[in-house]
């Protein structure tokens, strides 16, 4: 019994101490001069299912649900917005060279076709992230007509 | 000593000549095409595993590749291929086991490798091939050295579809 509670109280204090080390957030209110949004042309509708679905992770600017003041919880969070920045940044899109701006376009119309993103676990705590068959064709002739439009650019 | 000046003269116009000659053709991209090659071939086999073997070569390629032989113009050129190139490699050689989705990368890969052949040469004769059904119906192309068709988007299912476009020398 003694030992028990040795063991409650050791987990108790560990579970006290992770909530005082907080990874930094990611956020960030301003729109950048290199955000998607002003580079190719961006309907509001269109702006708002990405921020709804996407920039979560791949933004400068997490919008963060209040479990994420929980730890670990959001050291899980701070990895996922690490790897999903890495891979395509919205925020970030107009610092890419020209030939990469179409390949992540075709890239963002593959994994919404093929349902890889938005990712199942994100879609389960994020109802609203959870694209209809309308949205998902919205978006994917929006990333059409914005690689039309840079093609001819460049 | 007329001679031995003009026999001076001749020597050293061949040497320079000479190392003008290999300097210009130090600029090999051969690892690229060889496993661009390896992974195309992969893919027409259906073999996932064979494709993400050769797209982690490649990335060892871009690795490796020394580009302090190239000219300022052709350094922007490569560079700009680079940075895509390699995320498509990165991307087939983690994905060994889902063919669907290296395959997307593949489309995009051959372009990047296309302007690498077209801006350097490839050292070999290629073809560049084209199947209007492949990447959902969008149309795909891809090169290949051999002349027979053998479809790397459609693999064994439909080997033989498409045809040649190009002849790249």
């Amino acid at each position: 019994m003694r030992l028990l509670n040795k063991i409650l109280i050791s987990i108790g204090t560990l579970i006290i101490g992770i909530q005082f080390f907080r990874p930094a957030l990611n956020k960030s209110n301003q729109v950048t001069d290199t955000d998607i949004s002003k580079i190719v042309t961006t309907s509001d509708t269109v702006q708002a299912l990405l921020k709804n679905a996407c920039y979560d992770c791949h933004s400068n600017n997490t919008n963060y649900p209040w479990y994420s003041n929980i730890q670990p919880v959001s050291w899980l969070m701070a990895k996922h917005i690490r790897q999903g920045k890495e891979e395509l940044n919205f925020s970030e899109f107009g610092s890419y060279s020209p030939r990469r701006q179409l390949s992540k376009l075709n890239g963002i119309a593959n994994s919404i076709r093929d349902d890889i993103m938005p990712l199942s676990s994100y879609k389960l705590m994020h109802k609203n992230a959870a694209l209809s068959t309308y949205e998902e064709e919205l978006l994917i002739k929006w990333v059409q007509q914005a690689r039309d439009s840079l093609s001819v650019k460049n | 000593m007329k001679s031995i000046f003009i026999g001076l003269v001749i020597a050293v116009s061949t040497l320079t000549a000479s190392t003008a000659k290999s300097t210009q053709s130090t600029v090999s991209i051969k690892e690229f095409v060889s496993s661009y090659l390896q992974m195309k071939n992969a893919f027409t086999q259906d073999n996932s595993t064979g494709a993400a073997d050769a797209g982690e070569k490649m990335e060892v390629a871009f690795k490796n590749f020394d580009k302090s032989v190239l000219t300022p113009v052709q350094k922007k050129t490569f560079e700009d291929v680079e940075a895509d190139a390699k995320e498509h490699a990165e991307h087939i050689g983690k994905n060994s086991g889902n063919i669907a989705h290296q395959r997307e990368h593949f489309v995009l890969l051959s372009k990047d490798i296309y302007d690498l052949v077209k801006t350097f040469g490839a050292g070999q004769v290629l073809y560049k091939d084209f199947d209007p059904m492949a990447n959902n119906g969008k149309g795909a192309f891809w090169l290949s050295e051999t002349k027979d068709i053998k479809n790397p988007y459609m693999g064994k299912a439909m080997l033989t579809s498409g045809s040649i476009k190009e002849e790249i020398k």
